[in-house]
């Protein structure tokens, strides 16, 4: 019966791999046409099978990786921190990812900011704002 | 039949089996040579017989066992024919198999039995002749060099025979004579009597024999000697039995082992004895003649002649200088090296093409690369045991040595060229290779910045100029692109070993951010084991299955974590022993 159930399971953390990894070949195939139209080269079959094998499995590195980040830093929660201590070997790739962090750093400074404004204005006014405010907010 | 072997005084085990071999009533009609014919196989029948009654073919085997039987009792039973295994076939094999004396036991136990037995014709006591003929037997085997082995066995066996002249007293010690040298020296060096040896009987079955490991005995007060000394020939002139083979194994290890093999000694030049030369060279004469490096040595044994006190100081001076990689302030090698040159500069570039032990050899060529020297064999081997005794911290001993080498050159003065020297030995070293001695300069240029000496030898590129400040830092990185070269068993081209040294570099450079960011990256300060074992399950060293622990039990020997476990936990404070 176990080994019923944990073959099922098996099974389906196979198939769920298998979709999985078509996925990731999907969109490298586009990403691969959209080099190849830009840069007037040709991909082969097997070049894009290759690049989606490797791009799945450091996806997998990475995701270990990660996990081990931030159990070291004795958190159980996945941070930014964490990416960026992952991508620090190569240079353009931290930058761009330190750009994007604090882009969202300040995205959420300015959500923040803003719900501390309709909070007040909520204490202030009862019922209109509120509703004002929650549409608001919902944008 | 009575096996008429004389009763020992002592008896061993063997002569006890024997008896009872002997005197036991055969329950089974395998005895040998008895006159019983019919009544025998009758007897061998029945048993056999009915055995075989559970088989098939009884008649067939009745027959064939029969004369299988005779045939056996002519023979020793090799063959493990189920009906034949009795107790007392398995004790006849047990004697004709084992060998003949233990090591435990005296050789008095052991020699009266084989002189007196030699004559017998028994067959077991032929059998057993032959096992004691097992030693001559294997002689002949093992002169594999005899013209290197011979005078070092020749001169082991003056001192085991001496010493078993002494045991024996009476024994027949004419074989103590070269005429019989292998003889005695394989017997002497298996701790068996000399008695046994030389007994031209047939050797039955000598497959079956057990052949003992040839041994060499060690004489403990010269490996002592040998550990606390260095190659050169401190002991006393009568101990000339410096066996390299003693030497060479504990410099390879030693050598491989030592984290880093300059602890810097401040040591005072002055202290300087005067090396007896005549033993020194002996003593080097010995070693070489031993062969236990296949130098081309016969060109070199050649120089010996002329050029021997210069090849002395050479040698010494070699000696030195592998010293004074470790201690800046010992003996002066430039000046040593500085007479030798002109005399090797030949020889010192067939030395350059050799390449025997990646260590050994680049400080060897090192340090004769600018002095073209000959005596490429004795330096490597005092530099590899002055390198691996100095880690040992048996630098006192080699200090007098070297210092004494510093006397025996003369005209030197050197001390503030030996300061100047050791930095520029220090660099040499990085470079390692088998570099011709014509452009010495060259070799050390190329790695370091050009210090030329000053006037002293216009090859001698060493320079009495600052210690760069990298000298600590390139230090490491040397040690373990010698590591490399040591471990790649082939010649390497120095800049194949700059090249790894700055791979080297980058890779500890790396690691070092690594572990930097990690401990950040946890919001400490300072570096602490989880980040390492962090780095490690990244590298992939540790992984679910293999635990950091399981890696340090498994890499890291016992006699290392104790030095190395206090080193880590210093706090960055760590001084050279003193």
């Amino acid at each position: 019966m176990m080994e019923e159930e944990e073959g099922a399971e098996e099974q389906q953390r196979f198939s769920y791999r298998q979709r999985l990894k078509a996925a990731v070949h999907y969109t490298v195939g586009c990403l691969c046409e959209e080099v190849a139209s830009d840069k007037e080269v040709q991909f082969s079959k097997q070049t894009i099978a290759a690049i989606s094998e490797v791009t799945f499995r450091q996806c997998e590195n990475f995701a270990k990786d990660l996990e081990m980040f931030a159990r070291h830093a004795k958190r159980s929660t996945i941070n930014t921190e964490d990416v960026k201590l992952l991508a620090r070997r190569s240079n353009s790739l931290l930058k761009y990812i330190t750009e994007r962090n604090e882009d969202i750093a300040q995205f959420n400074l300015e959500r923040k900011a803003k719900k501390k404004k309709k909070l007040e204005d909520e204490n202030k006014n009862s019922v209109e704002p509120a509703e004002a405010g929650a549409v608001e907010s919902e944008d | 039949m009575a096996d008429s072997y004389s009763p020992d005084s002592e008896p061993t085990t063997r002569t006890l089996l024997r008896r009872v071999l002997d005197t036991a009533d055969p329950l089974t009609p395998r005895r040998p040579r008895s006159a019983r014919t019919s009544a025998q196989r009758a007897l061998l029948e029945t048993p056999s017989s009915k055995k075989l009654r559970s088989q098939t073919k009884m008649t067939a085997r009745r027959r064939s066992h029969k004369a299988r039987s005779i045939d056996r009792l002519a023979h020793i039973q090799a063959g493990g024919h189920l009906e034949e295994q009795t107790p007392r076939t398995l004790l006849k094999n047990i004697l004709l198999t084992a060998p003949e004396s233990s090591i435990v036991l005296p050789e008095s136990v052991v020699k009266p039995v084989p002189t007196p037995q030699v004559v017998q014709t028994s067959r077991r006591e032929s059998s057993r002749g032959s096992l004691e003929l097992q030693l001559p037997e294997v002689e002949p085997s093992t002169t594999l060099a005899p013209g290197l082995l011979a005078p070092g066995r020749r001169k082991q066996r003056l001192r085991l025979s001496v010493f078993q002249q002494g045991m024996d007293q009476g024994l027949p010690l004419s074989q103590e004579p070269y005429g019989n040298a292998d003889a005695s020296s394989i017997t002497s060096s298996l701790n068996l009597t000399f008695a046994t040896p030389l007994q031209p009987q047939s050797v039955k079955r000598p497959g079956l024999a057990r052949r003992p490991p040839t041994r060499r005995a060690v004489d403990v007060g010269t490996f002592l000697q040998d550990m606390q000394d260095t190659s050169l020939a401190l002991a006393p002139p009568g101990d000339s039995l410096r066996t390299p083979v003693t030497t060479l194994p504990t410099d390879t290890v030693l050598e491989d082992t030592q984290p880093f093999s300059q602890p810097l000694l401040g040591r005072s030049p002055t202290v300087q004895h005067s090396l007896p030369c005549p033993s020194h060279s002996g003593a080097k004469d010995v070693e070489r003649a031993v062969g236990h490096r296949t130098w081309s040595s016969g060109p070199r044994l050649q120089n010996s002649g002329p050029g021997k006190p210069a090849q002395l100081m050479a040698g010494k001076v070699e000696e030195v200088d592998a010293l004074a990689l470790g201690f800046p302030n010992t003996s002066s090698n430039i000046s040593g090296e500085d007479g030798v040159e002109p005399l090797q500069n030949g020889v010192g570039e067939e030395a350059e093409g050799r390449m025997k032990e990646g260590l050994s050899m680049r400080e060897v060529e090192e340090a004769t690369e600018a002095q073209g020297s000959a005596r490429a064999e004795e330096p490597e081997e005092h530099t590899e045991v002055t390198e691996a005794e100095g880690s040992q911290g048996a630098i006192e001993a080699k200090e007098p040595e070297g210092s004494s080498g510093d006397e025996d050159t003369p005209g030197r003065t050197a001390s503030p060229e030996l300061a100047s020297s050791t930095p520029e030995f220090l660099r040499a070293r990085r470079l390692q290779f088998p570099e011709p001695a014509p452009p010495p300069s060259t070799a050390v240029l190329t790695s370091e910045p050009p210090e030329t000496l000053s006037a002293r030898l216009p090859p001698r590129t060493r320079i009495p100029g600052p210690r760069p400040r990298q000298d600590p830092y390139k230090t490491g990185l040397n040690h373990y692109a010698k590591l490399f070269s040591f471990y790649a068993k082939m010649p390497m081209e120095k800049k194949s070993l700059e090249m790894v040294e700055k791979c080297l570099d980058k890779y500890f450079q790396h690691l070092c951010d690594d572990l930097e960011v990690f401990a950040a990256h946890a919001g400490r300060k300072t570096v602490r084991p989880e980040d390492l074992e962090l780095l490690m399950r990244r590298q992939g060293l540790v992984t679910d299955q293999v635990s950091l622990h399981v890696l340090v039990e498994r890499h890291l020997p016992l006699e290392y974590r104790q030095l190395l476990i206090p080193c880590a936990f210093s706090g960055n404070s760590v001084f050279p022993a003193q």
